[in-house]
């Protein structure tokens, strides 16, 4: 029997043997499964992830504002909500966001197949769960995270001049040429990095707890509020480690 | 030689000893029905008589060749010579009924795939439910459920299938017509089967041989052709479970 700290590094292993498995042989996976998957974790979730970060940069605008305001330093705001949203805010809700939708999906769907028989039914034909079941999540959430960053980006920054726009009197011109300016690639890199890293926690620990499900109806629920505590708690905790990492090596 | 043999096996969850000293061998063409209570093992034995669950101790022979100390590579082709349908069916909930069917088909490929979609019609019209080719598992009810994963189950033609139980959750007319098309099937195909099961008129209806698992003890305790099982041996539990008696021990 192995423990969960056992169980969570042997499906990471797994995982990364399933990509050199698919990379030479082809991947074992439906297409049709891999499409349906893909489009729930990309267009499905567009419109949600924009509405969240829409309402952060507009949250960090407003409180930036009060506060630059006293100061006399409100065009700044622009500044700002660009490197808190490209560096930080947008990879980090996009995370949090996919952990309680797709996260949360990925695991009562694999939880239930867990307590249907269905992930044995596979292994008796010889296929194996991680390249069958495990490996297209994480894939479409390894790539999809990042580019749902971007638009994450651009809601943000969106939301940020909504709010400085009508607090502040500031021209768009003036307010865009600050955001442009402040906006280096160093943080999007940095944001883009992130957001792919954070797909693979996220995916990774929603699988985990969905295939390591109990085999009944309540170990559906209780894999999807585990996948959701991990993948968020996991998130903000990479997070932190890629901020030390980020000032250790002057980024 | 025997299709399979179960030599000595022993099965255990961890430290927890579920059922040991079973052995038993399965001729082609037979019926081979594993009995006891609920809770007693026996579908702890079927996992690993089907490649789910390595046994503690003792062997597991396809043909002769011993399951669990072959390679990967000799494991996947002793497989692929098996069927198995499910307590719940297992058919997988984001493909259709012919899909599901397909499956097996495309996994093995020993089969041009020209064919497929024939062997999968034709197993489909064995079990009557060519109609419901283009629906979703969630559309059916649990009988017919059990129709798609006996389906899929024989559509590679393997020589040995494993049916866990078969009638578990359907009412007494749609038993009974399960029974008879796993008779028809054994008739078709001339697979040896091998059926889990408590249901007593499905044992008695199906059953050439079997075997009785006891929970108390965790070992065999009486092993034969079920009505022969009922009428010879004088274990109580035997006769409680084959003559549905109470007794004091249970």
């Amino acid at each position: 029997m192995l423990t969960p700290v056992q169980q969570a590094i042997t499906l990471l292993g797994d995982t990364l043997l399933a990509v050199w498995r698919g990379t030479r042989r082809g991947w074992q996976f439906r297409p049709q499964d891999f499409a349906r998957i893909l489009a729930d974790a990309s267009a499905r979730a567009l419109l949600i992830v924009l509405v969240v970060n829409v309402l952060v940069g507009a949250i960090i605008a407003f409180v930036g504002a009060v506060q630059l305001l006293k100061f006399g330093a409100g065009i700044f705001v622009a500044d700002l909500v660009a490197i808190a949203i490209s560096r930080e805010m947008a990879a980090v809700i996009t995370a949090v966001v996919m952990c309680g939708r797709t996260g949360a999906a990925f695991a009562a769907e694999l939880a239930t197949m867990q307590a249907n028989e269905e992930i044995d039914a596979l292994a008796v034909l010889g296929l194996n769960a991680v390249d069958y079941l495990v490996l297209p999540r994480v894939l479409t959430l390894l790539f999809m995270m990042p580019l749902l960053y971007l638009f994450a980006c651009v809601g943000g920054l969106v939301g940020g001049f909504a709010v400085s726009s009508s607090l502040l009197d500031l021209a768009p011109v003036a307010y865009f040429d600050r955001s442009v300016a402040a906006l280096t690639y160093t943080h999007l890199g940095l944001g883009f990095f992130k957001s792919m890293a954070f797909g693979l926690l996220v995916s990774l620990a929603a699988c985990f707890h969905g295939l390591y499900a109990p085999r009944n109806a309540a170990g559906v629920g209780s894999a999807t509020t585990h996948a959701v505590v991990a993948g968020i708690v996991g998130v903000i905790a990479l997070d932190a480690v890629f901020a030390v990492c980020a000032d250790a090596l002057g980024i | 030689m025997s299709l399979l043999g179960v030599r000595d096996l022993k099965l255990q969850y961890g430290a927890n000893l579920i059922q040991e000293h079973i052995s038993f061998d399965i001729e082609p063409g037979t019926i081979f029905a594993v009995m006891g209570g609920s809770g007693c093992g026996k579908s702890t034995l079927l996992k690993c008589l089907i490649g789910l669950l390595p046994p503690a101790d003792g062997q597991v022979l396809y043909r002769e060749q011993d399951y669990w100390a072959s390679p990967e590579r000799t494991r996947n082709e002793l497989r692929a010579d098996i069927g198995v349908l499910f307590q719940s069916a297992a058919l997988w909930s984001s493909m259709t009924v012919l899909e599901n069917v397909l499956l097996p088909l495309e996994v093995q490929g020993t089969l041009p795939k020209a064919q497929h979609e024939a062997r999968a019609l034709e197993a489909l019209e064995w079990v009557g439910m060519t109609a419901a080719r283009d629906r979703l598992p969630a559309d059916l009810s649990g009988g017919m459920k059990k129709r798609v994963g006996l389906a899929r189950a024989i559509v590679a033609r393997p020589h040995l299938l494993f049916l866990d139980e078969p009638s578990a959750g359907l009412d007494p007319i749609s038993s009974v017509k399960l029974d008879r098309l796993i008779l028809d099937i054994r008739e078709r195909t001339g697979a040896a089967i091998v059926i889990v099961t408590h249901e007593l008129p499905s044992i008695y209806a199906l059953a050439d041989d079997g075997i009785f698992l006891d929970a108390e003890h965790k070992r065999p305790i009486a092993h034969g052709k079920p009505t022969l099982m009922r009428d010879t041996v004088m274990h109580p539990t035997v006769q409680a479970f084959m003559r549905r008696e109470e007794i004091d021990t249970l």
